[in-house]
């Protein structure tokens, strides 16, 4: 009686802490979340620029110009366009649109320096546009350039400031805010949890100290295994269930040799397919050239990494290597996944080209993977099970209208690979 | 009774110990790293020389690669076939071009699609467009692919200073590139080219 008292005395007292603990983190929460709204306040919009059509301008700017300039002065491919109206007259501005060449021909200073600062890059000439075109471009650049800071102004403070509820940084996203308050009561209910269980668990071990009567622990246990192990039906059942076991291991071990499914290798670079592929959706073929045309796909070489990492994401240690691979004539070591023994042929482009499979049917779903990883066993039976079950695209294609034709007074079925010799073994073996 | 219920409870001991004992077991899993065990080794290596499959270091050649670069002054015989399209509007072409990276003008004005226009030819220039041009350039040639958006200055095929690009001009930028884009000729062969062209033209024109 003395004891359960206890033990609910004690249990109230944790509850009542973790209920503290949860109040402080819902109020914090609510906190946090006052002080990310309150930075919505900011958006305003700028005052137009005279002489020219800024809607208008808007889109002739992102039919012609977006690709390479900003509205603000971020440097892109050309500098950004942020005060160029200021900085120029607009003579000089038209005939800079209309033709840069012939300006840095002529010999304008401030033509040739930019061209300089540019690297050379030769900006496209536009002869097309009209007077009222290019105002109305640059109506719309000041614009946009005015508006894009009072928007933009926002990232700066931080919500590292903290406390004050009114300081300019951009706060994180709701999301972000609803998952972490998730996240911190999930751990407090978890901490509570677990004070609740060492609570009751050390009642429970004083408890048995306090009556003293029963034997410790060990001695129990070591009584009981003794009858267990006495028991001559728990010891046959022991040696059957061991032996069982060794033979079961025995079979997989012998059944998986060879077989290199899950194999998924640590390569030189970490290449991921998922940003690849899956974000960024290039297609397989891009740097697979050869899926369609021969017997193996093909490891890109680096020039064909260099079309984007030219320029996409030159400063990360992982690009680097590509970079110090091309400067040294030194060959990038992949180490390759897909294995197939020898004695087997296999031709990707029979496959790819004439049969039409997606890549996905055998590399599993590539676009998903960080690291590559072989999905498929590449066995023999794997190989025979796919060209039992496929049936033959003979759709518009007169190489197989005899065989369809013979087929179908034999066979009531589709025609399948099997059919047409995908069964013969020098197919594949020779 | 007290015997029973002892003999029961031993039992569901030596059921449990099995249990964990298997579990512990089949939690045993392979390292991703390992390709495992092969049975006869020299059954799985190939003899001759192939690509991408290299067990020794080849002590004759640098860097101990089997492949080498062809011979300098070697003539690539990539398209045996030199017949395209049929009976009338065929043509044959050997897909030969020898006009230097810097001489897009010479391009301009010499070079003329030997691959007869017609749906079929643009259907497969889509796929292609599709294959090795849209992460960049976008599906309607607007520039807005999704690489296209981090590369930055992919240009939109149908503005003015774009849509009155010529077939020689658009081939010899896929082949050597131009400005920010990089060379793909490597990638993509002639006639496989001449069919982009084709697609692109068709953007130019506005989706």
């Amino acid at each position: 009686m003395n004891i359960s008292f206890r033990k609910n005395a004690k249990f109230c007292s944790y509850f009542s802490y973790s209920r503290i603990l949860f109040t402080i983190a819902v109020g914090l929460l609510l906190s946090v979340q006052n002080l990310a709204s309150a930075q919505d306040s900011t958006a305003t919009a700028a005052a137009p620029a005279g002489g020219g059509d800024a809607a208008k301008g808007e889109a002739l700017f992102k039919n012609n110009c977006a690709q390479c300039h900003a509205v603000t002065d971020e440097r892109v491919v050309g500098p950004g366009l942020k005060g160029a109206s200021s900085r120029h007259d607009f003579a000089w501005l038209s005939k800079w649109v209309r033709n840069s060449q012939a300006m840095i021909a002529a010999g304008d200073p401030y033509a040739v320096k930019i061209y300089n600062e540019y690297s050379k890059a030769q900006m496209t000439s536009f002869p097309n546009l009209s007077d009222d075109d290019i105002k109305g471009i640059f109506a719309y650049v000041d614009q946009a350039s005015t508006a894009a800071p009072a928007a933009a102004a926002a990232p700066g403070g931080g919500p590292a400031a903290g406390g004050g509820g009114e300081s300019g940084g951009e706060g994180p996203s709701g999301l972000f805010m609803v998952v972490l308050g998730a996240l911190v009561v999930v751990m407090i209910l978890v901490l509570g949890v677990l004070l609740v269980i060492v609570s009751l668990l050390s009642k429970a071990v004083g408890g048995e100290v306090e009556s003293g009567t029963k034997p410790d622990f060990m001695t129990r246990l070591g009584s009981s295994l003794k009858k267990i192990s006495s028991d001559p039906a728990i010891r046959s059942a022991t040696l059957w269930i061991f032996v069982l076991l060794v033979l079961k291991a025995t079979i997989d071990g012998a059944y998986s040799v060879g077989v290199q499914q899950g194999y998924a290798p640590k390569q030189p670079i970490a290449f991921s397919h998922k940003l690849h592929a899956g974000e960024y959706k290039i297609d397989c073929n891009y740097c697979h050239t050869g899926v369609n045309r021969g017997k193996s796909a093909h490891i890109p070489s680096a020039n064909i990494c260099m079309n984007c990492h030219g320029v996409i994401k030159k400063e990360s240690p992982e690009i680097q290597k590509i970079y110090t691979s091309i400067e040294n004539n030194q060959p990038i070591e992949w180490v390759r996944v897909h294995n197939l023994p020898d004695l087997a042929y296999f031709n990707h482009a029979q496959h790819v080209n004439v049969g039409g499979l997606e890549c996905q049917n055998c590399h599993g779903e590539v676009e998903k993977m960080e690291v590559i990883q072989q999905r498929s066993s590449l066995t023999m039976g794997w190989c025979i099970d796919c060209h039992r079950k496929t049936e033959v695209n003979t759709k518009d294609n007169q190489y197989y209208d005899k065989l369809v034709q013979l087929h179908a007074s034999e066979s009531k079925e589709a025609l399948k690979v099997a059919d047409i010799g995908g069964l013969e073994c020098s197919k594949c073996h020779y | 009774m007290k015997f029973e219920t002892m003999k029961f409870k031993s039992l569901y001991k030596g059921l449990f110990v099995a249990a964990v004992f298997l579990s512990a077991v089949s939690s045993c899993k392979k390292d991703p790293s390992d390709p495992g065990k092969e049975y006869a080794p020299n059954m799985y290596l190939p003899v001759g020389y192939e690509p991408y499959k290299q067990e020794k270091a080849n002590p004759i050649n640098p860097m101990g690669l089997t492949m080498r670069l062809p011979v300098a002054g070697t003539v690539a015989r990539r398209n045996y076939k030199t017949t395209f399209g049929e009976s009338d509007s065929a043509t044959v072409d050997l897909m030969v071009y020898n006009i230097p990276a810097d001489s897009i003008s010479i391009a301009e004005k010499v070079l003329k699609n030997p691959i007869p226009f017609n749906e079929g030819t643009l259907a497969e220039g889509k796929v292609l467009y599709e294959r090795y041009c849209q992460h960049c350039h976008g599906a309607t040639g607007a520039g807005d692919g999704k690489v296209g958006a981090m590369y930055k200055g992919v240009p939109n095929y149908a503005s003015d200073a774009y849509k009155t690009m010529n077939e020689g001009h658009i081939f010899h930028v896929i082949t050597y590139g131009k400005a920010r884009m990089w060379p793909h000729g490597s990638q993509i062969d002639p006639a496989e080219r001449w069919k982009i062209v084709h697609y692109v033209q068709k953007l130019q024109k506005g989706a």
